[in-house]
């Protein structure tokens, strides 16, 4: 009796995960939430809840619970991870450094949060992912510190300097400065995958604020990261911040006023994780681009061949995910090349508002196997990267002209030889 | 019969060479029309040479052919070299 009903229950979990990350919808809905301890569900209550309107389904469960598992079966059972453990040492489960990045490798998303307590682990994590921690030390800014009553070392710090994108931080401009009180990383500036978010500003530094500077710290000003993200070639999203009290309900409703601030006002920290938790989950600039057509000029179906100097029309219809559904995409700079080797056509899209990207051009004078390849790469957007191959052939013995320009002379030579014949003849 | 005198070879000749340094110059893009050009020439102007040569009286070799038969063959040979030339003029 119980086998049979463990079977059962065994098919209606498989069933139910066939059907849970859906390829149309990009914002999975199941997200783990790995804590060090279960006062931070409720610490932080503010930043889960308002991912749990979104129609998120949080999984709160400890780092180093045994029961943890993010696939069974070779299927995944959560679209997206966060990570609010910084001092575990070992996770708990069969989750381990490896599997966490074949997650990330696999699509899914991730929220990384660490702070001075940051682990070993966790670091490699981030390492891995593109961004280094720094080692053991806050950030201290001593000119745009938030006045804190318990400690007056100006660790708990107000940032403003954001990443100018519309995209990963939404149309509005963030108010307020962000509270961030935690450690600071730096980014490896040949990586073209790794956008700094929230960088401090040109006065900070890091260091341990409880001892005494040896040397001057070797991560100062602008290149400290505060909070970065990671978008990779597959398109999976990363955040990385510096700082787990900055997700914190104290810090989201402070009103403290800093030095510097004019008015008594909330902090940053809600608008701007909630909007960066929109672009991390895929609610906002992941495009998809469908219906790549291309047919000769004045007729409907698409040839299986082109011939040099033939007029031809290629349209493409991109989309982008508004969290609920798909929306047409407007752009003015999606751009189509006719390639082989190197684009002989390389021509802008023209956009009729509804999500139709269309353009004509002649087919250059050259014969070969082309392809129509757009590339298209901006900050904040899933990158489209589409290619259709087409042969294009050179002039069947018919279609050129009935009298070439350049051979009169041959035809007049010829001509004029049998009428020299025809002379003799006389 | 006056055809076929020294001008007209050599003229014939000099036209088959100006065809080349045309070809030289623009490039050989029709070339059968090219090679139907210079062929012509060449074909006529060689044409013109044997009829020369077998019409002489002074050459021992051709003493028993009657010149009227010469003149045919160049003429058939003619037709024959024009109508190629003129199918693979395009």
């Amino acid at each position: 009796m119980a086998k049979k009903l463990s079977f059962f229950i065994g098919i209606s979990l498989v069933l139910s995960l066939c059907n849970a990350f859906n390829p149309d919808n990009p914002s999975g809905r199941r997200i783990l939430v790995l804590l060090d301890d279960f006062a931070i569900k409720s610490s932080h209550s503010l930043f889960f809840n308002s991912l749990q309107s979104r129609g998120f389904d949080l999984d709160f469960k400890l780092a180093d619970d045994p029961k943890n598992a993010l696939q069974r079966y070779s299927q995944y059972l959560y679209d997206g991870l966060i990570l609010f453990s910084p001092s575990v040492q070992r996770f708990g489960g069969s989750i381990d450094v490896a599997a966490i990045l074949d997650f990330v490798d696999s699509g899914h998303d991730l929220i990384l949060a660490a702070d001075t307590s940051a682990s070993d682990l966790i670091r490699e994590i981030a390492t891995e992912c593109g961004v280094d921690y720094d080692e053991s030390s806050m950030v201290i800014d001593h000119i745009s510190y938030a006045v804190s009553e318990t400690e007056g070392d100006h660790t708990l710090i107000a940032a403003d300097d954001f990443i100018k994108s519309e995209v990963i931080l939404g149309s509005k401009k963030i108010g307020a400065p962000v509270l961030f009180q935690g450690i600071g990383h730096s980014l490896n500036p040949a990586n073209s995958l790794v956008l700094k978010v929230l960088s401090a500003s040109p006065a900070a530094y890091s260091a341990n604020p409880k001892s005494k500077l040896t040397q001057p710290p070797s991560l100062t000003g602008s290149a400290i990261s505060l909070v970065s993200v990671v978008q990779a070639r597959n398109n999976a999203r990363v955040m990385i911040s510096g700082s787990l009290s900055m997700f914190s309900n104290r810090q989201i409703l402070s009103i403290k006023c800093p030095e510097g601030w004019k008015l008594n006002k909330k902090s940053g920290n809600e608008q701007f994780l909630t909007e960066l938790s929109k672009w991390i989950f895929h609610e906002r600039g992941h495009l998809k681009a469908v219906n790549v057509r291309h047919h000769k000029a004045g007729e409907g179906e698409e040839p299986g061949m082109y011939r040099i100097n033939d007029d031809l029309e290629y349209s493409v219809e991109i989309f982008e995910w508004s969290g609920t559904s798909w929306v047409p995409y407007v752009a003015n700079d999606v751009q189509v090349q006719f390639y082989m080797m190197s684009p002989y056509v390389l021509k802008t899209l023209s956009s009729d508002g509804k999500g139709l990207y269309s353009t004509a051009f002649k087919v250059p004078d050259v014969y070969g196997v082309f392809q129509f390849k757009v590339e298209y790469q901006r900050l904040g957007y899933t990158t489209l990267s589409l290619s259709k191959q087409i042969p294009v052939r050179p002039f069947r013995h018919n279609e050129y002209e009935r009298f070439i320009t350049a051979a009169f002379p041959y035809y007049g030579g010829s001509f004029s030889m049998s009428l020299i014949d025809y002379e003799l003849r006389q | 019969m006056w055809c076929a005198d020294t001008c007209t070879c050599r003229f014939v000749t000099l036209f088959g060479f100006e065809q080349v340094a045309y070809m030289a110059i623009v490039g050989s893009f029709p070339f059968n029309s090219f090679l139907s050009g210079v062929l012509s020439c060449i074909g006529t102007a060689v044409l013109a040479v044997c009829l020369r040569i077998q019409v002489n009286k002074e050459n021992k070799e051709f003493k028993d052919l009657p010149p009227e038969r010469a003149f045919a063959d160049f003429v058939f040979c003619n037709l024959v070299l024009h109508l190629v030339i003129m199918n693979f003029l395009g």
